[in-house]
């Protein structure tokens, strides 16, 4: 047996090394996104923020830890208690779980020995397997809200269902353009594929499959604007109401881990991973490249996250009817549009910058959706919205 | 364990069935290329039969034991160890092999409790830990695309509908299921017959080898390596362009089998699929008109 892990040891403890990269910096990162969302948010709404503990207040992620980690456990007596402790396990485990085809790093294709920047190199279906794990994640909440054997947590849990697989059509549909032009669905060799100027890369011809990707990751991480499972207001909190302590905390962890895992794909897939303007071409082995080169990577991330985190406090939160809508009637169609315009392009062989004509169906879009809304604020109230009520009593759960 | 394998290999038991070998003549294809199945692989003897038949008879006490005695059912439980252990002589203890068991040992328990799961809630999960063992099972074989598909489909999408709609339902009303069968004897004997078919298929001398591939099928044939191709495949080789026959990878394969050789297929699938949303959008719309 000692033989046996000797021989394979070499390809062995790339991934374990990948492993604990990210078993040890995922938790870190969700504490001190606590933080920078907590900044970000003093910032807009124009206050101090956290400032007591610590140097501009930075251990105050730290605080809120050893706070949550020493609260005491209470577990409700009429709880389902085996899948009441499952539950947040599971969320955490799926979101982490995600993680394993997503590059952190700059990846060369051919995949050279010692350590890579990601745990399972070469996979050949990487982005699928991606959403097929995070279509995982709604099992957590789901049997969170069930198992805590309360009805506003269940109503909590079947919304983030319902959201969850109608959210997972256009993340589909809108990265087909992508793997179509890249011709695979692995995400290294579709960054490889934006290599070259920075126009390659694909937020540049596919607009609107960036539009759709990002709206739906949005609305598959439970934040707000799409927070619909938890609301304080309608749920009394929502699938985590009979949660507390570190309970959860692993839930909020995996949506802050989800939150990072969407920040990566959106750099990864549109906007070039690891390439920049002078830094661009095929990976290199040299320490310094490497690591310019995950700079740059965790910079775009940074980037995306900060964007998250303002979008919180710049849109309001949809109405559920809404929220459907804007799957069924808004992305979904959206989506298949930007598919068809991709395979004419690509069939075609036409230049694929042509494609970012496309992004005329957005302006046509928000047009019509901006007339529709003045209409609808517009009415006397009395009139009731004609045109949402019959929406709502199809949709309404 | 060694020395069970080493004594089941010389068995003078250990032989393949007569009639086996004439069958495998006849319906053999002489045009199809194949790869030689890896060497740790065990060979068919009738050994095998062994864990099938102690499982088969496990099953049967615990089954009566359940209901009737605690006896029986420790009997049956020590009967489907021995099983398990038979089983294990004919498995290359690899970590491969090992990650595979115990893909299939969640997969079995999730089985066993979606059948016996009084709650329906619980008996969904099980469903849903048997699907997603099975996904593991197929990751392990590369069929990565399938994999995910059944991820997607099945345990993201269909089994969180069947959660929706269960935990909807009242669970204060537990029926009191009776879990003795009506026809054990017949459900062994089935299972049996099943299970020594499958084993047979994949480790006789007639078995499909892991790279076979349909000579009739020149399309997907030419992705394979030049000394895999036939010599019509060769020929759809060099019409294709470079770009289009890059395809070092089994789920572009696959994608390339799909739309060339089963296209057909697919598309009456697609057409298939079509029409039960059509028919769905019908069911959904309100036949009576509401009072204004």
């Amino acid at each position: 047996m000692f033989e046996y892990f000797k021989e394979i040891w070499p390809t062995l403890w790339p991934t374990l090394a990948a492993i604990g990269v990210i078993l040890a910096f995922v938790p870190f990162l969700g504490l001190y996104m606590t933080f920078v969302e907590r900044k970000l948010a003093a910032f807009v709404q124009d206050r101090l923020g956290p400032n007591r503990v610590g140097p501009f207040g930075l251990f105050h992620a730290i605080a809120d830890a050893i706070k949550l980690f020493l609260k005491e456990q209470t577990i409700p007596a009429h709880v389902y208690k085996l899948l009441y402790f499952i539950a947040p396990t599971f969320s955490l485990m799926t979101a982490m779980f995600a993680l394993v085809v997503m590059p952190f790093g700059p990846v060369p294709t051919e995949y050279i020995s010692g350590f890579r920047y990601i745990v399972a190199p070469g996979i050949d279906i990487g982005i699928l397997m991606m959403i097929a794990i995070s279509s995982l994640s709604a099992y957590g909440i789901i049997l969170g809200g069930w198992a805590s054997n309360n009805k506003y947590s269940l109503y909590g849990a079947i919304r983030s269902c319902a959201q969850f697989i109608s959210y997972e059509i256009p993340l589909g549909l809108s990265i087909i353009g992508i793997i179509a032009a890249a011709g695979s669905l692995n995400i290294e060799q579709i960054v490889a594929a934006q290599g070259g100027p920075f126009w390659n890369w694909n937020m540049f011809w596919q607009p609107v499959g960036l539009l759709v990707f990002f709206t739906s990751a949005l609305a598959e991480t439970n934040r707000l604007p799409f927070d619909l499972p938890e609301c304080e207001q309608e749920l009394v909190g929502g699938f985590h109401t009979e949660y507390g302590g570190i309970k959860f905390v692993l839930f909020f962890l995996a949506e802050y881990t989800h939150v990072i895992t969407v920040s990566f794909l959106t750099s990864l897939l549109f906007f070039g991973g690891w390439h920049f303007p002078g830094l661009t071409g095929p990976v290199d082995s040299s320490l310094g490249g490497m690591l310019l080169r995950t700079f740059v990577l965790v910079f775009k991330v940074a980037m995306v996250v900060s964007f998250i985190m303002l979008l919180r406090w710049a849109l309001p939160r949809f109405r559920f009817d809404q929220l459907m809508g804007l799957a069924w009637k808004g992305l979904i169609p959206l989506g298949l549009v930007n598919l068809l315009c991709v395979a004419v392009v690509l069939t075609l062989d036409l230049p694929k910058h042509l494609l970012a004509f496309t992004a005329i169906f957005i302006f046509i879009g928000s047009l019509i959706s901006a007339r529709q809304l003045q209409f609808t604020i517009n009415r006397p109230r009395s009139a009731g919205r004609p045109s949402m009520a019959h929406v709502t009593s199809e949709v309404t759960l | 364990m060694n020395s069970l394998i080493t004594s089941m290999a010389m068995n003078p038991l250990a032989e393949s069935l007569p009639g086996f070998s004439f069958m495998a003549q006849a319906l053999s294809v002489p045009e199809t290329t194949s790869v030689a199945l890896p060497t740790d692989v065990a060979t068919w003897n009738l050994w095998m039969l062994a864990p099938i038949v102690f499982g088969a008879i496990g099953y049967m006490l615990i089954q009566h034991g359940v209901v009737k005695s605690k006896a029986a059912t420790g009997t049956g439980i020590v009967a489907i160890l021995a099983a398990v252990v038979f089983a294990f002589g004919f498995i290359p203890s690899t970590l491969e092999s090992w990650m595979l068991m115990n893909f299939c040992t969640v997969a079995t328990a999730g089985g066993v409790s979606f059948l016996v799961a009084r709650e329906p809630v619980y008996a969904a999960l099980g469903f849903a830990t048997a699907v997603l063992s099975t996904c593991g099972i197929l990751f392990m074989q590369s069929a990565l695309f399938v994999a995910a598909a059944t991820m997607i489909v099945y345990a993201g999408a269909t089994i969180i509908i069947f959660l929706f709609v269960l935990m909807f339902a009242q669970h204060t009303d537990l029926r009191t299921y009776d879990i003795q069968l009506t026809n054990p004897l017949l459900a062994a004997a089935i299972g049996a017959v099943l299970l020594t078919t499958i084993t047979m298929c994949v480790t006789g001398e007639m078995a499909f080898a892991s790279n076979q591939v349909d000579a009739t099928r020149p399309y997907s044939q030419s992705s394979l390596p030049p000394e895999l191709r036939s010599e019509k495949a060769e020929e759809f080789y060099q019409k294709t362009t470079p770009s289009a026959r890059l395809v070092p990878s089994t789920t572009a394969g696959l994608g390339r089998a799909l739309y060339t050789d089963y296209l057909i297929a697919v598309e009456l699938a697609g057409t298939v699929l079509l029409v039960a949303t059509i028919g769905a959008l019908a069911l959904a719309q309100r036949t009576t008109e509401e009072p204004a």
